[in-house]
């Protein structure tokens, strides 16, 4: 009997009428239909433009026009999800308490997506080596077991890290540069996307285009599970 | 943070603060997940995992069990200090503040408890709902207290550690004590006496001389070898441990068969009346019938002669979805009535409790045995489809336990409606007519003391 993967209920007589009714497959989800109701799946049409956080219509939010007096980058995210309550318990439990299987609860959802945007090269943001001996894994990579992805970006060397979360809007809006391109060579002239878990104040993500803009990219656009 | 927080404690080696691992002497460090062919085994709660469930990147694995108390994992590992109870001795007279009394049969219970203890001895108390156990504990923890002797109180479930908390703080006033939990904020403390959800044992390791676990049988708990794993890595190898129960589970049963856990039986009421016999009577495709709008014909005969002579009642089914269906057949048939429904995720549920404490409402439509300590006296209760596997025997007999409690009216009717006698009823009427076997011997002997 197959257990949801977040409430730990069985799933076994949770399939709804239609899908029985249904003459095509179910997608396996690891997660019961209660929990994926949790989520809050952003449509384009009511989002912002830029940075892709849910709206009443399809605009450019405050911190975009923001962005946009001081950046002269041309950079656009999406959003999958809304990071509500339910988001940031998921989060909580798959990043920080490091429950690496609750990857399968977004993987098939998310790799539709990052199929969707067609680009030449996927681009995860990449963890500190100090992370990886903590966590035991990249929380964005964790999302993409079968995507195929490049990594030409790299922590820098020197870069402590204070926890992301354990800062104010205006300390991450601060925050220096943390990457370096490692290998160039996978850039120069492609279409680029950067995904990443969480797009928070835009900051890390960024950072990272502005860096695969400059080394050559021909676009880069970015994608987020939750904003 | 300081050495004695690691007295008796099983960690994860990344909580310790920066050059502990180093520096603090007789620090044992173990792994925390022993890797086999195709699973893994968590040293910190005894679960195997097959490998496909748990794998990280880079050949790592971690356990997904016993998460919540922070993971164990390949890149981490379980460190922990001996126990050297160094607590503070206090006078055996002076330990235990609480002035009250003890029934006669209470008192015998309570010796038995105390030699269990110094006999460091493994036992099982199958006492009924509404015995009174916590009571003849004080005598047994206030002597091993005196005895500077380490002491766990465990229950699976929190609100049964939180009610049990205030009132062993009154009981035993000059010990440290420290009430543990997952939802609590308090920072660990190395104290004497340890009340804490039994989750929360795994993260002790050969700490504890006395350990008590209460309320085994209660979710969500009750089939999980884990806790066995929990309460035998917890306590010191010649630990005592105590298990309280009113509905031991066959986990339990076996343990006694295989000489492994002693027994004693608390099989009355502290009222000295027996558990109510439970009623079956059949209501074949009832579910069906309560589709089209009808419930059991037996149902509605049972429930207007209790309105009628004002015996109020609780009316259990079996599924939440099912309650919209109840309640506007109800209404159909008892227009007079307010007919009220709850379950345990309902978020009016502590006023709807309280309009049939306050007697505003003579009945309960309900799926759950609410909360520990909501007792209506006097009442009878009504089970719909006590078959459904929902229900365990363990509830079963709890479910039946809220019968009565009353001195006026001790016995209380149940009745349950099956559309077969299932397992689980069976087993519940099984144990309840075996606890009143014992019972009526005991009410025999006091007859003739008396007498
Ligand atoms: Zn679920
Ligand atoms: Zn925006
Ligand atoms: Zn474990």
């Amino acid at each position: 009997m197959a257990e949801c993967l977040l409430c730990h209920r069985s799933m076994s007589h949770q399939l709804t009428l239609t899908q029985l009714l249904l003459p095509v497959p179910i997608e396996k989800r690891c997660c019961c239909e209660r929990c994926w109701q949790q989520f809050e799946a952003i449509h384009s049409d009511k989002a912002c433009s830029v940075c892709g956080r849910q709206l009443t219509t399809r605009t450019i939010c405050q911190d975009c026009q923001k962005w946009q007096k001081q950046a002269t980058m041309e950079f656009k995210n999406r959003a999958c999800f809304v990071y509500n309550e339910a988001m940031q318990a998921f989060m909580q439990q798959y990043k920080f308490a490091g429950d690496y299987r609750l990857a399968a609860v977004f993987e098939p959802f998310f790799r539709q997506q990052v199929n969707r945007q067609k680009a030449d090269i996927v681009v995860p943001i990449p963890v500190s080596e100090e992370t990886m001996q903590t966590r035991g894994f990249n929380q964005v990579m964790g999302l993409l077991p079968n995507v195929v992805y490049q990594s030409p970006l790299a922590i820098k060397s020197n870069w402590h890290k204070v926890r992301q979360s354990s800062k104010n809007r205006h300390d991450r809006l601060q925050s220096p540069q943390p990457f370096i391109i490692s290998r160039p060579e996978l850039i120069a002239g492609k279409s680029v996307l950067i995904v990443d878990d969480v797009y928070t104040t835009g900051r890390t993500i960024r950072h990272a285009a502005k860096l695969i803009q400059d080394a050559g990219a021909r676009q880069v656009n970015g994608l987020t599970l939750a904003r | 943070m300081d050495v004695s927080e690691f007295f008796g404690r099983q960690l994860l080696s990344s909580e310790l603060p920066v050059g502990w691992k180093e520096r603090v002497s007789k620090l044992q460090v173990q792994p925390g997940i022993e890797v086999m062919a195709t699973t893994v085994r968590c040293n910190r709660c005894g679960v195997t995992t097959t490998k496909q469930r748990c794998t990280l990147p880079n050949n790592q694995f971690y356990c997904p069990s016993c998460i919540q108390l922070g993971r164990v994992s390949t890149l981490n590992s379980l460190v922990s200090l001996p126990e050297p109870n160094r607590f503070e001795r206090i006078n055996q007279k002076d330990v235990l503040t609480w002035k009250g009394t003890l029934s006669k049969t209470q008192d015998k219970c309570a010796t038995d408890i105390l030699t269990v203890f110094q006999e460091r001895r493994q036992h099982l108390l199958w006492a009924v709902t509404g015995a009174g156990k916590t009571e003849m504990l004080f005598r047994g923890i206030a002597w091993a207290l005196s005895q500077g002797l380490r002491v766990g109180l465990a229950s699976p479930r929190i609100d049964v550690c939180n009610e049990l908390f205030p009132r062993l703080v009154q009981a035993f006033k000059r010990t440290d004590i420290q009430l543990l939990h997952g939802r609590s904020d308090i920072p660990y403390r190395y104290c004497q006496f340890t009340i804490c959800t039994t989750h929360q044992l795994l993260r002790f390791k050969v700490a504890f001389d006395v350990l008590i676990i209460d309320e085994v049988d209660a979710f969500p708990f009750a089939q999980d070898d884990g806790l066995w794993f929990a309460a035998q890595q917890a306590k010191k190898a010649d630990g005592a441990l105590l298990f309280l129960t009113a509905t031991p589970g066959k986990k339990l049963f076996q343990m006694i068969q295989r000489k492994e856990l002693s027994i004693s039986y608390l099989p009355l009421r502290y009222h000295g009346h027996l558990l109510p016999t439970i009623t079956c009577r059949l209501a074949s495709k009832w579910q069906l019938k309560l589709e089209k709008g009808r419930l059991p014909r037996s149902l509605i005969v049972q429930m207007q002669q209790r309105l009628k002579h004002n015996i109020r009642f609780l009316l259990f089914v079996p599924h939440v979805a099912q309650l919209p269906a109840v309640q506007t057949s109800l209404q159909h048939t008892f227009p007079n009535e307010q007919i009220v429904t709850v379950h345990a995720g309902d978020p009016d549920r502590l006023e709807k409790v309280q309009l049939m404490r306050s007697e505003e409402i003579n009945f309960l439509v309900t799926t759950t045995i609410l909360e520990r300590g909501v007792t209506f006296p006097g009442i009878d209760v009504f089970v719909l489809g006590a078959d459904d596997a929902v229900f365990s025997s363990a509830a079963l007999v709890q479910i039946a336990g809220r019968a009565g409690r009353n001195v006026a009216r001790p016995t209380g009717d149940v009745i349950f409606w099956c559309q077969s006698f299932a397992p689980n009823v069976l087993e519940a009427i099984k144990q309840i007519k075996y606890v009143n076997r014992k019972g009526r011997v005991l009410q025999q002997v006091r007859a003739e003391d008396n007498g």
